[in-house]
């Protein structure tokens, strides 16, 4: 059985981007003014929500019933994941919403984001398809001439096209700079041939687009080694002739990972030019030109940078759907008597004290995960679009800092979260029966993906916290000081602000430390840095919700028990509450762990491990 | 031609609902535009992707809530809208004349609409329209084709289908299984909202009926549960669905 898409309202979405959310400048640009208001989230979400359950949903089955097959060189894919790419494709739900064009027909980026989150948690493994189209999109907008941008956007935004990057081989995977694909210069200076082999392609292959667009990492000859010299090639399946009509361009898959989860999603190893007969236009500069100096990786990092959010929010939407498929099992699962009242007969199980601390616990990292990420959504907007400079300055800093912590975090906790979310079912949970185990395998490839979490972690404190002399990442921790300040008379809240500023003093001694292992034992820097990626999460997180509850706390005092909104507002709160006093103090917990600065995953002897 | 689609909105079928004082207690529910009025919007843009229907117009009565059925029509296809602005307390009739009024304004050739509503399900609403309208009236059909001024409707009856030849204009309603509704599109949830809506005043109709009382159906009884051999089981069903169910075998 696949999951189920068990979602069932859109009132966070509309209590994030309706009302918490400072979105009104948002939708007054001029790209939305006339169509989108703070009123029109309903609007779009609620056709969104209804097409999850009625189209998307089913085709979960399907990506479980009929995974992926690799037969004579040619890949099948579930049968229902083709004509869902061209609906949600050409219906302007996917690829399209990033075209640039001053009359196209977009959404703000938070409210399509909350559309791909509702979908990724209908079928996680499909959306890989439309995230890695866009993505190559987006980079061919970014980087390409005219003549590439009329040639493949229009197909790729349609869905008439998908697309892919590539950039692991088999000697180079998170060492990207060790890639050993080739590209040679051919009489026309943009077109190269490409000779190389890449592997753990998402959605390398498929059987419903009439060609793959692959954005494909090589070294021109001549180039300088390492990442520097690395350039980036618009490399098509098929090559596009001058009339449209298509040639050979000596592309093949070579196979298909079998993996633990994502059965609809292909994962696949490629092979270009091994009859010398692939080639591909160069995005940007001739390193040959500039010193060998390439501009694959930096162009490459703009599609790696949306991929990291995308797969973090991926992994939200899995532990979502798990969570809500969690609830309806715990409502209508009756077993056991309340210890506190046994007398009164059996109870679902949701009324036993730890399935509802379950279920809380999964509601306050939901949220307060949501709300880290659409905060940094509302700043894509801002970036993209804000006639103010500062405004698109401050928007950018915000994407760049916590870039690594919307990645690295959700698909950190989902693992775990998950798990709990199985727990609950009992033994039913470990059955495949019930949906959360297949939630479960779908998700763990999101804390591996796009940079694993250990890589996000090292971008956090060896790049992010060190950006303009380290200003930005001390402005970023200001922010939080100053939000705890202004908030210093707020009695409702008083212990959770406590919490958070207890948190934030002992963070802002750790980073004195931290910086002085890096001055005295560098190893303990990336010994420490996963969990000093979490803690910053858990402090940024904290934040948000906290921000949540104080307005949600207003607003169920205003409207007052008896209305039909309190229990939405009061169950903000309690998220929030639950998690300040349960999730935060682990900062300071983990601080201290870092001051005292244990070495001894350094010292032991590798031999050490063979007597397990 | 032009196609006028009547639209309602009722709770989302998938609500649950409640009583307070008496009254359903409305406040938060979720709104749709009613399943059976969505199959003929789809019936309407269907007739204009063939090129027999030129414009579709979209006619609601209600609230301002009601707007959001509007929207959702326009997102499907359609062209343009019109909000009869009535207390949500009108009865079938007070909403038939007020419908009407403002069909009767737009001169449509064909009136589509649900053949009942998901909320109160009396079905009255599209045959008193016809009738306020000296309209004939085909109802719960299943296809439609129009040559000319006629339309050839095929319909649900007893144990079969039945054709029906009427001349337009008409007042067709459909039944769910005439088509399967598409779903706004980004593109069309976006153009809608630049479509035109215009509003007017419900013609003034008395309620011809007064709701005394609502009350949820009665809690459904525990089942029984046979636990024994088969054999024993197999017959203890049978008895009971013999002497309690009182099913008969012909």
């Amino acid at each position: 059985m696949a999951a189920n898409f068990a979602i069932n309202n859109i009132r966070d979405f509309e209590f994030i981007i309706g009302e918490w959310l400072p979105t009104e400048r948002v939708f007054n640009y001029p790209q939305f003014a006339d169509y989108y208001s703070k009123d029109d989230i309903k609007s779009v979400l609620g056709p969104i929500l209804k097409m999850c359950k009625e189209v998307i949903e089913p085709t979960n089955d399907d990506g479980e019933n009929h995974p992926i097959k690799f037969e004579n060189g040619k890949v099948t894919t579930p049968p229902t994941f083709g004509p869902l790419f061209h609906q949600l494709q050409s219906e302007g739900w996917g690829t399209s919403n990033i075209d640039k064009a001053p009359d196209a027909m977009v959404m703000p980026e938070m409210l399509h984001m909350a559309v791909w989150e509702l979908i990724g948690a209908a079928n996680p493994t499909f959306m890989p398809y439309v995230l890695l189209t866009t993505g190559a999109a987006d980079l061919i907008q970014s980087f390409g001439d005219e003549k590439l941008k009329q040639m493949f956007l229009p197909k790729m935004m349609d869905g008439t096209w998908s697309g892919t990057m590539c950039l692991t081989e088999p000697s180079a995977g998170s060492d990207v700079g060790d890639i050993l694909s080739r590209a040679y210069p051919t009489d026309d200076p943009r077109i190269f041939k490409i000779k190389g082999n890449k592997i753990f392609i998402t959605a390398g292959d498929n059987d419903f687009t009439e060609n793959i667009i692959h954005l494909y990492l090589a070294r021109i000859e001549g180039a300088r080694p390492g990442t520097g010299g690395i350039s980036l090639f618009v490399v098509p399946k098929y090559w596009v002739n001058e009339d449209g009509s298509f040639s050979d361009n000596d592309f093949q898959t070579t196979g298909v990972e079998h993996k633990m989860g994502q059965a609809g999603s292909v994962t696949a190893a490629l092979a270009a030019g091994e009859n010398d007969g692939c080639r591909g236009w160069l995005l940007g500069n001739d390193p040959r030109e500039h010193e060998g100096k390439g501009q694959g990786m930096a162009q490459m990092f703009q599609m790696m940078n949306l991929a990291r959010m995308e797969t973090g929010h991926m992994a939200l939407s899995c532990i979502i759907n798990a969570f809500c498929n969690a609830r309806d099992n715990a409502k209508e699962r009756v077993q056991g008597r309340l210890l506190t009242n046994p007398k009164a007969g059996r109870v679902a199980i949701i009324n036993h004290e730890d399935i509802k601390r379950t279920l809380l616990m999964g509601k306050a990292h939901i949220e307060a995960i949501r709300a880290m990420m659409y905060r940094v959504y509302l700043a894509f907007d801002q970036r993209e679009r804000d006639p103010d400079p500062e405004v698109r300055k401050a928007a950018s800093d915000l994407i760049e800092m916590t870039t690594p912590l919307c990645k690295a975090y959700p698909s950190d906790e989902g693992w775990w979260l998950i798990s709990e979310a199985i727990q609950s079912y009992g033994g039913y949970g470990y059955c495949e029966e019930y949906p959360v185990a297949q939630i479960a395998r779908d998700m763990k490839i999101y804390s591996i993906w796009e940079g694993t979490n250990y890589i996000q972690s090292m971008d956090l404190v060896g790049r992010k916290m060190q950006m303009k002399g380290g200003s930005l990442f001390g402005a970023w921790v200001k922010e939080m000081v100053d939000f705890c300040e202004a908030n210093k008379g707020n009695e409702a809240l008083a212990k959770e602000f406590a919490i958070l500023d207890k948190a934030l003093k002992a963070y802002q001694e750790m980073l004195k430390v931290y910086a002085g292992y890096a001055k005295t034992n560098f190893s303990l820097v990336p010994l420490y840095s996963r969990r000093v990626l979490t803690i910053t999460s858990q402090l940024y997180c904290g934040r948000q919700i906290l921000d949540q509850a104080v307005l949600a706390d207003k607003k169920a005092k205003e409207l007052g028990a008896d209305h039909y909104d309190y229990n939405f507002y009061s169950g903000k709160v309690a998220s929030a509450k639950y998690y300040l006093h349960n999730v935060v103090p682990n900062v300071w917990s983990v601080c201290e762990i870092i001051a005292d600065g244990d070495s001894s995953a350094l010292e032991v002897p590798l031999e050490a491990f063979e007597y397990m | 031609m032009k196609v006028l689609v009547c639209v309602k909105q009722t709770f989302d079928t998938e609500a649950k609902i409640e009583l307070k004082d008496g009254k359903i207690a409305d406040a938060g529910i979720n709104l749709i535009i009613n399943p059976y009025d969505e199959v003929a919007v789809e019936g309407a843009i269907q007739l204009k992707e063939k090129g027999i229907a030129k414009e579709i117009v979209i006619v609601a009565a209600g609230s301002d809530k009601a707007m959001d059925a509007i929207r959702t029509a326009l997102a499907m296809g359609a062209d343009r809208g019109i909000l009869v602005q009535q207390d949500t307390a009108a009865d079938e009739f007070a909403r038939a004349v007020a419908l009407a009024e403002a069909i009767k304004a737009e001169n449509p050739n064909i009136i589509l609409a649900g053949h009942v509503a998901a909320d109160d399900g009396s079905s009255q609403v599209p045959t008193r329209v016809a009738e306020i309208l000296g309209l004939p009236h085909v109802n719960v059909i299943t296809a439609v084709e129009i040559a000319g001024d006629k339309a050839t409707c095929t319909s649900e009856a007893d144990g079969g289908t039945q054709v029906t030849e009427v001349s337009l204009p008409a007042v067709i309603s459909s039944q769910v299984s005439w088509n399967e509704p598409r779903y706004p599109s980004m593109k069309g949830i976006m153009a809608a909202k630049k479509k035109p809506v215009a509003t007017a005043a419900a013609a003034a109709a008395e309620n011809k009926v007064k709701i005394l009382e609502f009350s949820l159906p009665p809690a459904k009884a525990a089942g029984i549960k046979l636990e024994d051999e088969p054999e024993v089981c197999a017959t203890k069903l049978a008895e009971w669905m013999k002497n309690t169910v009182k099913v008969e075998v012909k």
